[in-house]
């Protein structure tokens, strides 16, 4: 695709006006759409009157048409997109919007650019689209098809539980792409109640990543609770566990924990004791000291 | 002799919080041995820590505020009113960092430990304060069963006809984050909600131990003592927000985002104030990529109310700037037959007013307006008008218990 | 019944090869509206995104053959609570396909009129599983529109909703402008107004009875669940039997993920109002309620506490949340639900509630379209207040503003063993005839001309004994009374009226009458159930 840079020519109604006021929402529109202007002076005049679309059909239009049009600078297509997904937000004022707004998201979700596609999935899978959900999992199920990297894929689809891509999700999980794809695929596995056993592995795992370990705590915690409470009691007591580990668990206790039961237990309380004297971080250390005095030590 | 003094009225700890609009109060004598006549004169004087909040009084409704008072005060019991405020630019940093101390010559004769809690800005926090705050609200989720399950479901693609692209955008959304700042409160009565300059860098809104950094992919990380790192909304876990276009908020304002000047020079009548709800607002919010980026996932991500909040702050400055808090004022809203429901001055607003189907959505989750023991406005389903006068300029009985650190109150 | 061909469908294209053929086969057409069902095989382990997409191309091959009586009510359902815009333009194309249109549903299209307008997106209808990437197509709103102006002045009590979609601020472009005002000018076409008093507000076709089914005396037992272990909001532990029996009780289904506010959320919301109806009544310790979870594996106990709590739901040893630790599919199969799954999570559902009487059975069910919080307490008094020997049921229409009823009858199998009499002892002759009814001179009788045709009406009235019999013997267990019955016919029509053995119809007439007996006594439901 080619990013033709227009000449740079500043007119006098492309200057942004002296004094911090601001333009008039004609002139900014005329200088967003206007291919004689610089990309910068655009970017800005986009963001100057992103209402303007909601008044008027032609600069509606005329928006998308920049969107759509492979010719104009990727900055300045991006700089489009935000400006209708700001006037989206105006949600009655757009209501006559909205229609070609979807319709154009998903034309450029399959734009040669890497960066207009997942920005217009990124829009369209926070509307839980049908259309964005079914290319994306296309695009994990064949790497061919895919528009966006696996990890994002997976980020995207994590919108919606109801998403049908817990399958590929645990795929990814046995078998990586990459480390943000497992990531994110442990993430969008967070909210599936059949994968509480793949965290509680994982969480006791002291080979795993730091940030695994820390995801599957969060999802245990969201999964079972109770197991969670469990676990993080275990690994507070074990002395051979890492610390960052352990400061998570002792969030989790002082946050959520059942205080009648940490209040009882006398070898946990100890413990944590032990950990807010050793040699740990300060951060740690105050975390376990604030887990002491909700318990009275 | 002793002396009782009622904070906004009440003795209870809980109403023990002021702002920059004065606070009513009362004080009376409850043990009148020693007293040598049947009235005596009581300086009321507030006594604040280093770096705490500091107060000033007045006796009536109008007049100047001072550092100290003296009311005469009957020995019989009945009580006399004066008033309090915070101190404009010496806001409390912790619960009751300032006494306000009565004294019947040099002999101290009551005390109350009182707060100045006020809306800060999320840069200014202390670290005690930010961590009361970012435990305050991740009890509040309370891995997606807590209340805050509520606010979640008021702020979706249903709803949102109800507080946007209409003149009930600015009234709605300080409303939604009063209700949500109450029930903050009623778990850590110390915590205000602060909010994000987004035109300004925000080097410690966004690290580790606040409100995370963006990963590689755009999904927020949290430190290991973070309580933030357990937040989950819609039965999915974490937080999806990655700022676009080479962005550093750390180190960089919101990119096109207008700056303040900039915003409260867009008019100084409401209609055109209020395209503020494109730019800063809604550009704010496209800043990034993830949930804040789009009205149906954007309450899902705990930085949206702190962006609201900012929004919120820049409207109550443009208020203060041109005197805009009276209803009855034109200029202070813009009334048009048109308007759909929920954007007239004189509508209840949804879902606090519990009305559902028709023209409002169909269920209206968190039931009534949360209340505080410091004050009664709103009331538990407020109408559009009601969010105007939240100082109690107009009507002092229309103060609605917060103010911004910047925003005087006259 | 599912009696589509399913096994061979595994993909969407197969899928929408099938439905094309059932659109294009009169004879198979019927078959669409099963295709609606959510708990149709084929929507098993499917994403919700899938399942649209399926949805939607049954309701646009209904749209193209005609929306019978029965599919109207998926029709409706869609536009009742949809959110899904591909969905809701297809339903309200298809409901222009009802052979006419009905003031009964204007409501339904204004309804969702609101609830799509701000989520109004381009559909395309071209081919299955297309989406609109380009500004051509259709969308809900326009459809919508389109079946107001279908349904013209039968729309009139909305007319002046429609009429205020011009006059909002912002509002829908011009283009759709255009269609609300052949919407209005369709409504006030004065020509195409019906005769005074033919058309009420709320006189829907009586293809839409399925909302709700009461069913005082043909009950089925609890038994296959009254071991169903659910956990409740505290995280207690009960059996259905526990809970449910002794007292009559009010149960609706939810999920916490359900995305669709117009059901899950507000179906809660609205147990908590009838828990307040109960309450004001001084019934609540008389009737319980319960909600149950679609998604037990992931609603825990504090998940469902939370979300109960949020919509004002009362929760105590009598009001629970609950989720099935065991016998999940049990409880799927007893109450028949509306609900299909991928893995564990729902991918759709339909609103459904229930009211069980004091024995734990389902007394009455109300499906798919919103139900009233009154109308499902005053049901459940009168569960309440039925007498525990009450057999039989005839429930009269509702008022207007209900939906149809479905009527019930028993069949008594004493007229099964009278028909046989009957058939057994037929006069052959009119001279016979004459005869046989000289005896009942003084009933008059003996003035009926003699009636050939009596006979194989009374065969006929035989033979629906004798299948009534067996289905009674289906549902007890118990099939001993159908054999002798079967007997006695043989006995009869074959032995005496084939081969004109004399004995064999009194032999006939004694083995259909014990076998009819023995049938009737037997087991706890003995009544038939027949529309």
């Amino acid at each position: 695709m080619s990013t033709k840079k227009k000449a740079a020519k500043t007119s006098k109604s492309a200057r942004k006006p002296k004094g911090g006021a601001m333009r008039s929402t004609r002139a900014a529109m005329s200088v967003a759409t206007s291919a004689r202007s610089t990309v910068k002076e655009r970017v800005a005049a986009m963001a100057e009157a992103p209402l303007a679309v909601c008044e008027s059909d032609k600069d509606l239009q005329a928006m998308l048409n920049v969107l759509r049009n492979k010719e104009e600078p990727v900055e300045v297509r991006l700089a489009a997109m935000d400006s209708l997904a700001t006037a989206a937000f105006s949600v009655i004022k757009f209501e006559s919007c909205r229609n070609d707004y979807i319709a154009t998201l998903r034309e450029v979700a399959q734009d040669p650019d890497p960066k207009i596609r997942e920005s217009a999935l990124g829009l369209l899978a926070g509307e839980k689209d049908g259309f964005a959900q079914k290319k994306l999992l296309e695009g994990l199920q064949n790497r061919e098809k895919a528009l966006v990297p696996p990890e994002k894929a997976l980020q995207l689809l994590s919108y919606d539980v109801h998403a049908e891509a817990y399958s590929v999700a645990r795929d990814i999980v046995e078998k990586p792409p990459n480390a943000d794809a497992k990531r994110e695929a442990l993430r969008l596995l967070a909210a599936d109640a059949t994968s509480a056993p793949l965290f509680e592995k994982l969480l006791r795992d002291k080979d795993e990543l730091r940030e695994i370990r820390q995801i599957s705590a969060s999802a245990l915690h969201g999964l079972n609770p109770g197991k969670l409470q469990r676990h993080a009691r275990e690994m507070l007591l074990d002395n051979s566990e890492y610390d960052d580990i352990q400061a998570t668990c002792l969030t989790a206790l002082t946050q959520f924990g059942d205080d009648e039961a940490v209040g009882k237990d006398e070898a946990l309380l100890k413990s944590v004791d032990r950990f807010s004297a050793g040699k740990t971080s300060s951060k740690y250390k105050q975390s376990a000291r604030r887990f002491l005095s909700k318990y009275g030590r | 002799m002793n002396v009782e003094l009622q904070i906004n009225n009440s003795i209870s700890p809980s109403a023990r919080f002021v702002t920059w609009a004065p606070s009513p109060c009362r004080i009376r004598v409850t043990n009148p041995s020693g007293a040598t006549a049947p009235i005596v004169n009581v300086q009321i004087t507030g006594v604040s820590v280093a770096s705490g909040g500091a107060v000033v009084f007045r006796g009536n409704t109008t007049g100047a505020f001072s550092n100290s008072l003296t009311v005469p005060v009957p020995i019989n019991g009945t009580s006399v009113p004066f008033f309090v405020a915070g101190r404009f630019g010496r806001p409390s940093v912790n619960n009751g960092d300032v006494r306000i101390e009565a004294r019947n010559g040099t002999t101290l004769v009551g005390s109350v430990s009182v707060m100045v809690r006020v809306r800060k800005n999320a840069e200014a926090l202390t670290p005690g304060e930010r961590d009361r705050f970012v435990a305050a609200f991740a009890q509040l989720n309370n891995q997606g069963a807590g209340r805050f399950a509520d606010f979640r479901s008021m702020h979706t693609n249903v709803s949102s006809p109800q507080a946007h692209g209409a003149p009930g955008f600015l009234p709605w959304h300080r409303a939604y984050l009063l209700d949500l700042e109450r029930e903050l409160q009623a778990i850590d009565p110390s915590v205000a909600l602060p909010y994000w300059r987004f035109d300004q860098p925000a080097p410690k809104l966004f690290t580790l131990d606040f409100f995370g950094v963006s990963g590689p992919n755009g999904t927020i990380q949290f430190s290991n003592t973070n309580p933030l790192q357990f937040w989950v909304t819609d039965g999915v876990q974490g937080i999806n927000r990655g700022p676009r276009n080479n962005w550093n908020p750390a180190t960089q304002p919101g990119p096109t985002v207008i700056t303040e000047a900039q915003t409260l020079l867009l008019g100084t009548q409401y209609p055109a104030f209020s395209g503020m709800e494109g730019n800063p607002h809604g550009t704010a919010h496209t800043r990034w990529n993830g949930f804040i980026r789009q009205i149906g996932t954007a309450a899902k991500d705990p930085l949206f109310f702190l962006l609201h909040c900012n929004v919120d702050r820049l409207w109550a400055k443009w208020q203060r700037q041109n005197g805009r808090f009276d209803p009855a004022h034109a200029a202070s809203f813009d009334s048009n037959p048109g308007n759909p429901i929920g954007h007239n001055l004189v509508d209840t607003m949804w879902p606090w007013n519990g009305i559902t189907g028709g023209t409002r959505p169909p269920t209206a989750p968190g039931g009534a307006m949360a209340s505080s023991p410091c004050v009664s406005a709103p009331g538990p389903q407020p109408r559009v008008r009601s969010s105007l006068d939240y100082q109690g300029s107009v009507n002092a009985l229309s103060r609605e218990g917060f103010d911004y650190d910047d925003v005087r109150f006259a | 019944m599912q009696n589509v061909a399913t096994a061979s469908v595994q993909s969407e294209p197969q899928f929408a090869a099938l439905v094309d053929a059932l659109a294009a086969d009169p004879n198979r057409r019927e078959q669409l509206t099963e295709l609606l069902r959510e708990d149709h095989l084929l929507y098993d382990q499917r994403g919700s995104a899938t399942t649209v997409r399926m949805r939607g191309w049954v309701l646009l091959a209904l749209a193209r053959a005609g929306v019978s009586d029965a599919a109207l009510l998926f029709v409706l359902e869609e536009l009742d609570t949809g959110v899904d815009a591909y969905l809701v333009a297809a339903a309200a194309r298809a409901l222009r396909s009802y052979p006419s249109p009905n003031a009964a549903f204007a409501p339904f299209v204004m309804r969702a009129l609101t609830n799509i307008r701000y989520h109004d997106e381009l559909v395309s209808f071209e081919g299955y599983g297309e989406y609109a990437i380009s500004s051509t197509g259709t969308s809900p709103v326009r459809e919508l529109l389109a079946t107001l102006a279908w349904l013209g002045p039968h729309a009139r009590g909305a007319l002046r909703e429609v009429e205020s979609l011009r006059a909002q601020r912002g509002g829908l472009s011009k283009k759709l402008l255009i269609d609300v005002d052949r919407a209005v000018e369709a409504i006030r076409d004065a020509d195409q107004v019906d005769e005074p008093g033919t058309d009420t507000c709320c006189t829907l076709p009586s293809g839409l009875s399925n909302t709700f089914s009461w069913a005082l005396s043909s009950r089925r037992g609890s038994e296959p669940i009254e071991s169903t272990v659910f956990e409740d909001h505290e995280g207690a532990s009960i059996t259905f039997k526990e809970f449910f029996r002794g007292h009559p009780s009010i149960v609706v289904f939810f999920y916490t993920r359900c995305d669709n506010a117009l059901k899950c959320s507000l179906t809660v919301t609205k147990l908590a109002r009838v828990q307040k109806l109960l309450e004001a009544r001084g019934l609540a310790d008389q009737i319980h309620t319960a909600a149950i979870t679609y998604d037990p594996a992931f609603d825990l106990p504090a998940r469902i506490r939370g979300y109960g709590q949020n919509r004002g739901v009362r929760m105590d040893d009598r009001h629970r949340m609950l989720r099935t630790t065991d016998g999940v599919n049990a409880l799927r199969r007893h109450f028949k639900l509306g609900v299909n799954f991928i893995e564990s999570l729902v991918n759709r559902h339909r609103i459904e509630a229930y009211i069980l009487d004091a024995e734990g059975r389902i007394a009455a069910c109300f499906e798919r379209m919103h139900w009233d919080e009154q109308q499902v307490v005053d049901r459940t008094i009168e569960v309440l207040q039925e007498k525990s020997d009450e057999t039989t049921s005839e429930v009269s229409p509702g008022p207007a503003d209900c939906p149809a009823r479905h009527k019930t009858k028993t069949v008594s199998p004493i007229f099964g063993t009278l028909a046989s009499l009957g058939v057994a002892f037929f006069p052959k002759c009119p001279i016979c005839w004459a005869g046989y009814l000289s005896v009942f001179s003084i009933a008059g009788l003996n003035q009926i001309p003699y009636s050939p045709w009596l006979q194989p009406m009374l065969v006929a009235v035989m033979l629906i004994n004798l299948a009534s019999v067996w289905l009674r013997g289906r549902l007890t267990g118990r099939m001993s009374g159908f054999y002798l019955v079967s007997a006695g016919a043989f006995a009869i029509v074959l032995l005496n009226m084939g081969l004109g053995w004399e004995n064999a119809a009194v032999w006939g007439v004694a083995l259909t009458l014990a076998g009819s007996l023995m049938s009737a006594l037997s087991g706890k439901n003995a009544s038939q159930v027949v529309e």
